[in-house]
């Protein structure tokens, strides 16, 4: 995995695709209450996008495409999530009962909006933000010890 | 009531924000909180006279149904009455005394949101809403105490109060709830009649005891009264006089009378508890020569007797004990400020020390002695007139109550004296005698003069406050037969308070008496070694068990995690009536399912890192193929997603690994628990495949999924919503999983970059 032996056009590959894998990954949040996926599952194809984002272009790479503080997303995920099941206490109703409004958008036709989707955002964020966190940890550049030598056997 | 509470709040934001601008006005803005008190229970008297009560609410959480129900009664309005008044004439006495400190606004600030939380805890109906309060005095009780947070003594004295009242606050919240359970309402003024006797019922009054043992700080939990003298003494005033010790007599006679109806052993523990610390307390008082100690001891004496009474759930001595409550707070709210004044001017509250204060500060030496008259209720003081009442109370009841009283109230004479004559008589022939200027300032003398001249008025006048205490007792079945007079008449009661004064003045005269009462006292452990031990003890108990369970031996932890995990549902096997394969059986299953074992085997086999991380992907991805075929779509992919990336996380630990796994000896212990695992999670995936339940609980999500929560998807419904608590615990646990990881892998890479 040492960094001299990667393909100058895997690289280039990996860049290009971890951006539209990062869409992608809204998309699955965004559908995810009516069909698979949802904030886990989307949360989940971020990471995998910063994970390639790493192996093409290291932690900088990572740094330029997801701009923000691993600790950062997981704090305001958790915190939408906590303030989303909290809220129906304000409004007289049960801890995290959810409600919806519906209403028709010009073009795109009937819109539901859910509020259990804030719900999963937060949980995207938080998966997001953990992805980010362990690739920044793990893959900040330090003596590798791959060396063959080192194996006993 | 609302507004009365929220004022002091807002007082106490206005200070901490302006602290660098009121300057000397800090103590006089905040008096506009206890002065609000005094004005509002004094607006409130002609009605409650007439015997009415006030409630307000304001809603909180209305589907909890959890509000803060307030409700002032002729007993709440006493407590309005004393905090209002002792806390102005503090307020006043700590303008002279903090002028020119800087810290003084943040002080202010803290004693105001403390005498709120008091006021706070004194309206409050609902049995949550005082929790709320009384931890609230907890924690700003702390700040005061811990004011000179430069001292390790006041820090060390602050966290003995915080954790002592804090455990007993938790004890009273577990108490109050039970309590709420079982009556089944949360208000105070619908409990009566309402609670049966019963296990629960004792459980909850017993956990409600020790709250209020702990903070009215009883016997054996008084240590940590004397510490907090570490606080400055307007504060400490205060704390002793008219707040938070008081707190936890206004909730054990608030409760009291219903704990009596139910519990047979409420007295005589209460009694025991109350007059144990009176007599202890008094004797401590007795050897101090500190003088703030002297009355903190006096105080612990004090209130063990004021919580005897007034939980006693008793008409006549909760009618006594009151009055002697309004009578406490008046002389040891004003003898601390005339302490206050004596260390400001000398320098020094050591009576060895104190010499022929008296000539210099006439003025002051007339305060303490008319404050003092009443603690050792001496004719003519409101003290004198409330124990009359106490001792008729007591003549009716039991003997040993009586001769316990009267012993304490003969310790309460004598340190009354030595107070006297340590504070303002000559100095010790051994120390060097402290120097005063002449005459006391105004705006220290006048508060303590102020309070002092109360218990004196209500003395002569005993007849003024009688009704109020009166009603405050309603709620307690029976009929008042004592007196709150100025003269008693001849009759049984004057002799005990006769005798406990001529006995008192007689100890305290006497030096050859208490030397050995102050040599005895050497030798028994006090509270605050109690308190010093049993914290020691615990930080040692802790750190053995955590070096027990956390050894920090992996294997070990991995080992107790499978063995329990296969050990507890072991009995769960039996219950399995058939073992059948999983599944249709159809090709793409064997398929996926050959592929899967072929990855295992060949992951048993493989030397290196890489390639077994490849295998261990392969087994996942062969899982969530299974997952797909069976119409688990939104598991599969999950399932996925996860391999994915866990494979690319691996992928970077791995740079920092071996490239191949060291070559280990088989050890017996690992293989047996790694095949008892294996062979337990066969078995039972076997056994679940013949167990055709009659329902499943997938059924009534998939009913519910659309009418209640709007998702077609059902999985995601369960996760957001249905079981949307589960996803909020779950994704908690993952964030500080993650930080965990990150925070662990970090300094370990940048202390290895360091050395290489």
């Amino acid at each position: 995995m040492s960094r001299e032996r990667q393909s100058a056009i895997l690289d280039a590959g990996i860049t290009v695709a971890s951006g539209p894998i990062l869409v992608f990954s809204l998309y699955l949040l965004a559908a995810g209450h009516n069909q698979p996926g949802g904030g886990f599952a989307g949360g989940l194809v971020a990471g995998v996008a910063i994970v390639l984002a790493w192996a093409g272009g290291g932690t900088e790479l990572v740094r330029r495409i997801v701009p923000l503080r691993a600790s950062a997303l997981m704090g305001v995920g958790l915190l939408i999530s906590t303030l989303t099941a909290l809220a129906p206490l304000v409004l007289d109703m049960g801890f995290l009962e959810s409600g919806y409004i519906e209403f028709a958008v010009p073009l795109i036709g009937d819109v539901k909006l859910v509020s259990a989707v804030l719900f999963d955002i937060g949980v995207y964020l938080l998966v997001v933000g953990m992805s980010l966190a362990l690739v920044r940890a793990l893959g900040e550049s330090g003596p590798a010890t791959t060396e063959s030598t080192e194996v006993s056997s | 009531m609302v507004a009365l509470i929220v004022a002091h709040v807002v007082l106490a934001t206005v200070l901490v924000l302006a602290r660098t601008r009121v300057g000397r006005a800090a103590f006089a803005i905040g008096a506009l909180g206890p002065a609000a008190t005094l004005a509002y229970a004094i607006a409130f008297l002609p009605d409650v006279l007439d015997g009415e009560t006030r409630t307000a609410t304001v809603s909180w959480v209305p589907s909890l149904d959890l509000g803060f129900d307030l409700r002032l009664d002729a007993y709440g309005t006493v407590f309005l009455i004393v905090i209002g008044t002792a806390g102005l004439a503090i307020f006043l006495h700590a303008t002279r005394y903090f002028a020119g400190t800087p810290k003084a606004a943040t002080f202010a600030a803290e004693m105001t949101l403390f005498a709120g939380a008091m006021t706070g805890i004194v309206v409050s109906d609902h049995l949550l809403s005082v929790f709320v309060f009384w931890e609230l005095t907890t924690i700003t009780s702390y700040l005061l105490i811990g004011y000179s947070d430069h001292l390790a003594r006041a820090r060390s004295a602050a966290l003995h109060a915080a954790l002592v009242t804090g455990a007993g606050g938790l004890a009273l919240l577990g108490g109050l709830v039970l309590l709420a359970r079982e009556s089944g309402t949360y208000l105070i003024s619908e409990m009566d009649g309402a609670l049966s006797a019963g296990p629960i019922t004792t459980t909850a009054f017993a956990l409600i005891l020790v709250g209020a043992v702990t903070k009215s700080a009883q016997f054996p939990f008084h240590g940590w009264l004397p510490g907090a003298m570490a606080a400055p003494t307007p504060a400490s005033a205060f704390l002793h006089s008219a707040t938070i010790v008081k707190a936890g007599i206004f909730l054990v006679g608030k409760l009291g009378f219903l704990a009596v109806a139910v519990n047979d052993w409420w007295f005589p523990t209460v009694a025991t508890i109350g007059f144990v610390t009176m007599a202890l307390g008094g004797w401590a008082a007795l050897r101090q020569t500190d003088l703030k100690l002297l009355l903190a001891y006096g105080t612990v004496s004090q209130l063990g007797f004021l919580f005897a009474l007034i939980g006693s759930g008793d008409r006549n001595l909760a009618f006594g004990g009151l009055a002697l409550l309004v009578a406490h707070a008046a002389f040891k709210a004003s003898l601390f400020m005339t302490v206050g004044a004596i260390d400001k001017l000398t320098g020094t509250r050591d009576v060895r020390q104190l010499n022929e204060l008296g000539r210099r500060q006439p003025a002051l030496m007339w305060t303490a002695v008319a404050a003092t008259a009443s603690m050792a209720a001496f004719p003519l003081t409101f003290g004198f007139a409330a124990k009359e009442a106490v001792f008729d109370g007591l003549l009716e009841l039991n003997g040993v109550l009586i001769a316990v009283a009267t012993i304490a109230s003969i310790l309460t004479v004598a340190y009354s004296i030595r107070f006297l004559v340590g504070a303002f008589g000559p100095a010790a022939a051994d120390a060097e005698p402290a120097t005063a200027p002449d005459g006391t300032p105004w705006g220290l003398l006048a508060p303590a003069s102020a309070l002092a001249a109360v218990g004196i008025v209500l003395g002569v006048f005993p007849t003024l406050p009688k009704k109020l205490i009166d009603l405050s007792g309603a709620s307690i079945p029976g009929e008042i037969d004592v007196k709150l007079a100025v003269w008693p008449g001849f009759v049984p009661a004057l002799g005990f308070s006769l005798a406990s004064l001529a006995l008192g003045a007689v100890l305290a005269l006497t030096p050859r008496l208490i030397g050995p009462i102050a040599a005895c006292s050497q030798i028994t452990p006090t509270a605050d070694s109690l308190f010093a031990s049993t914290v020691r003890r615990l930080i040692s108990g802790a750190d053995r068990i955590s070096g027990t369970i956390q050894n920090g031996s992996l294997p070990a932890y991995l080992g107790t995690i499978l063995i329990v995990a296969v050990g507890l549902p072991l009995t769960a096997l039996w219950r399995i009536e058939a073992l059948t394969v999983p599944g249709s059986g159809s090709l793409i299953e064997l398929l996926i399912a050959v592929v899967i074992v072929a990855a295992i085997v060949g992951l048993m086999v493989v030397r290196r890192r890489f390639a077994a991380i490849i295998l261990l992907g392969a087994v996942g991805y062969g899982l969530a193929g299974l997952f797909l075929v069976l119409g688990g779509a939104d598991l599969a992919i999950t399932q996925l997603l996860v391999e994915t990336l866990v494979i690319g996380l691996f992928a970077l630990v791995l740079r920092r690994l071996p490239a191949g796994f060291e070559k280990l000896s088989i050890q017996p212990v690992r293989l047996a628990v790694a095949v008892s695992v294996a062979a337990f999670v066969f078995v039972l995936g076997l056994g679940f495949g013949a167990a055709e339940p009659e329902s499943t609980v997938s059924d009534g999500y998939l009913e519910r999924s659309v009418p209640e929560a709007a998702g077609q998807n059902v999985v995601n419904v369960i996760l957001v919503d249905f079981r949307g608590l589960d996803t909020l615990g779950e994704i908690t646990v993952l964030g500080v999983a993650a930080i965990g990881a990150a925070g662990l892998v970090v300094p370990i890479i940048r202390s290895r970059r360091e050395e290489a």
